[in-house]
């Protein structure tokens, strides 16, 4: 049966943007030149989230482009649900900050696949990695450079990110199948 | 009871009853506007020298418990009330109000209307007041030769350091003055906590090897302290998280080349907005304050204005632009006063967890 136990709730989650949007500013020197790339898809919620929070500090816009990296990933056999393009916000990311935001680190897969695709879109002066969690396991040289929370977890279990955009509320289970 | 005046520096006078202790005392007075946490504020050292006068009508109706001290050597001077009732069959309640006044040594005046004098005080310049049984000339004469300490924080602040034990995070805690919900609160999250005197040196404090560090609320003004405790706090920042608050707030601004100035009228309550810039929600929190960051002293490139009171306009938050360092004017800490603002402890640890990554 599958057990759910909540991790992260909706005032830990808030927390956790607040202080990687902080942390931002700090490594970043500002938000100059700085372009986020969502991951779909709560990744982009994430993305967003940060970019208000930023924009409410600097009194500045800061770029999010939303990434659908379906067809650069190696760990899907059928690639089919990409048929729209990978970059539809027409931002350039030529010689900029780019900041790749994802609810879930874990193999790190998913990543290396945003790498490619940035790649195609052009090439940025840095790219750096924030993650709401990062629950281990990597089979990929990746780490994150912000990290809202390590969570050790098993490969039988599921971590799931719910954000309140598109899910009921704010937060992050763990679910084991034993 | 018996008569008692509170004399205040321009002359003006208010009849009233004694409460607690029958001594004369002199002090800066304060109007404090909580609704509650008359315990908390009364021991809190922040109001260490003073005369609180509460503006809430009903002061010390649940006496005096075990559980609310924000210090165990109480810090008010005096204290002003309208009314006082012994009433409550609380099961935490050890003592009347009445009665631990008396033991401390604290005297007090009551059944004055201290809603007018908060207006009065608002309206004319008010430094300085006297609880007396005689309202004579030669009370007023010793009222306005009376000098005010500017020693406070050394008075409250620990001379020594001394451990609070935990098994979680090593948190060092620069003692202005702190009031026990600063502990209270890291008690709660298992941290293992230091507390030192305000003076110790930057090489002394990172022997201790602490992961973080706080700087706490205090009484008085920050330009009493000495400019090599803003050099410390300077070289803390770059080497370890830092969270200041109240006076740690002002302080922090300092190090940071902001200039603090003395508000016209303190603010001592929780009754303000203030809003939160970075997700503008609006918070509550208790505010003790007299003094305030000077919002045009602030270097932007270094750092950033995290809360601004929106009734008086004040800054009551910053973070700096180059380090996981931040502070805030109120108290995060809930005793008393609302609980809003309390997971600033958890955001303090959690970046402490984030800079040892």
């Amino acid at each position: 049966m599958a057990k759910e136990k909540v991790v992260v709730d909706g005032m830990a989650m808030q927390r956790a943007l607040t202080r990687i949007t902080y942390e931002i500013i700090e490594k970043n020197k500002g938000i100059n030149d700085l372009v986020l790339v969502g991951i779909k898809t709560r990744g982009v919620y994430l993305a967003k989230r940060i970019a208000k929070r930023l924009e409410k500090l600097e009194n500045a816009e800061v770029p999010v482009v939303e990434l659908d990296v379906t067809k650069y990933r190696d760990d899907l056999k059928n690639k089919k649900s990409n048929s729209e393009p990978v970059n539809d916000s027409k931002v350039d990311v030529n010689n900029k900050n780019v900041i790749l935001v994802d609810d879930v680190l874990y193999t790190g897969r998913t990543v290396r696949a945003a790498l490619g695709a940035i790649n195609e879109m052009g090439r940025p002066k840095r790219i750096g990695l924030a993650v709401l969690v990062d629950r281990g396991h990597r089979e990929l040289p990746i780490r994150a450079d912000f990290v809202g929370k390590n969570i050790p977890s098993s490969k039988d279990e599921k971590v799931n990110v719910l954000v309140s955009e598109i899910d009921d509320r704010d937060s992050v289970e763990i679910v084991s199948n034993k | 009871m018996t008569k008692r005046y509170l004399i205040l520096n321009d002359g003006t006078s208010f009849v009233g009853k004694s409460i607690g202790a029958e001594s004369t005392v002199t002090g800066e007075i304060v109007m404090n506007t909580n609704l509650n946490g008359y315990q908390e504020s009364i021991t809190d050292p922040i109001y260490h020298n003073q005369i609180v006068a509460f503006s809430q009508p009903s002061v010390g109706n649940i006496g005096i418990n075990r559980k609310n001290y924000e210090s165990i050597l109480t810090s008010a001077k005096g204290i002003v009330i309208h009314h006082s009732e012994d009433i409550s069959t609380s099961y935490l309640k050890k003592i009347s109000l009445d009665s631990f006044l008396t033991q401390r040594n604290i005297p007090g005046i009551t059944d004055i209307d201290t809603r007018y004098l908060l207006k009065y005080i608002m309206k004319h310049d008010i430094a300085k007041a006297s609880l007396v049984d005689v309202n004579d000339e030669h009370a007023f004469d010793q009222l306005n030769a009376a000098v005010l300490s500017n020693q406070q924080i050394q008075q409250v602040a620990t001379p020594k350091p001394y451990l609070v034990p935990g098994n979680g995070k090593t948190v060092a805690v620069l003692d202005f003055g702190l009031k026990e919900g600063i502990v209270r609160q890291l008690a709660q999250r298992d941290c293992n906590v230091i507390v030192l005197p305000f003076d110790t040196s930057y090489q002394e404090i990172i022997d201790l090897d602490p992961e973080g560090i706080i700087l706490s609320t205090g009484p008085g003004s920050p330009h009493e302290i000495d400019d090599s405790v803003l050099t410390t706090i300077n070289q803390l920042e770059h080497a370890l998280p830092v969270f200041g608050m109240g006076l740690g707030h002002e302080l922090l601004a300092m190090a940071n080349g902001a200039s603090v100035y003395r508000m016209k009228l303190g603010h001592h309550g929780s009754n303000h907005p203030i809003k939160k810039i970075i997700t503008n929600q609006i918070i509550y929190a208790n505010q003790a304050q007299d003094y305030a960051v000077d919002p045009d002293s602030i270097d932007t490139s270094k750092l950033i204005v995290t809360y601004i009171d929106l009734i008086n306009g004040t800054v009551q938050g910053i973070r700096h632009r180059d380090y996981p360092t931040f502070s805030v004017q109120f108290s995060p800490d809930g005793s008393s006063g609302p609980t809003d603002s309390i997971d600033l402890f958890d955001e303090f640890l959690e970046s402490i967890t984030a800079h040892g990554r």
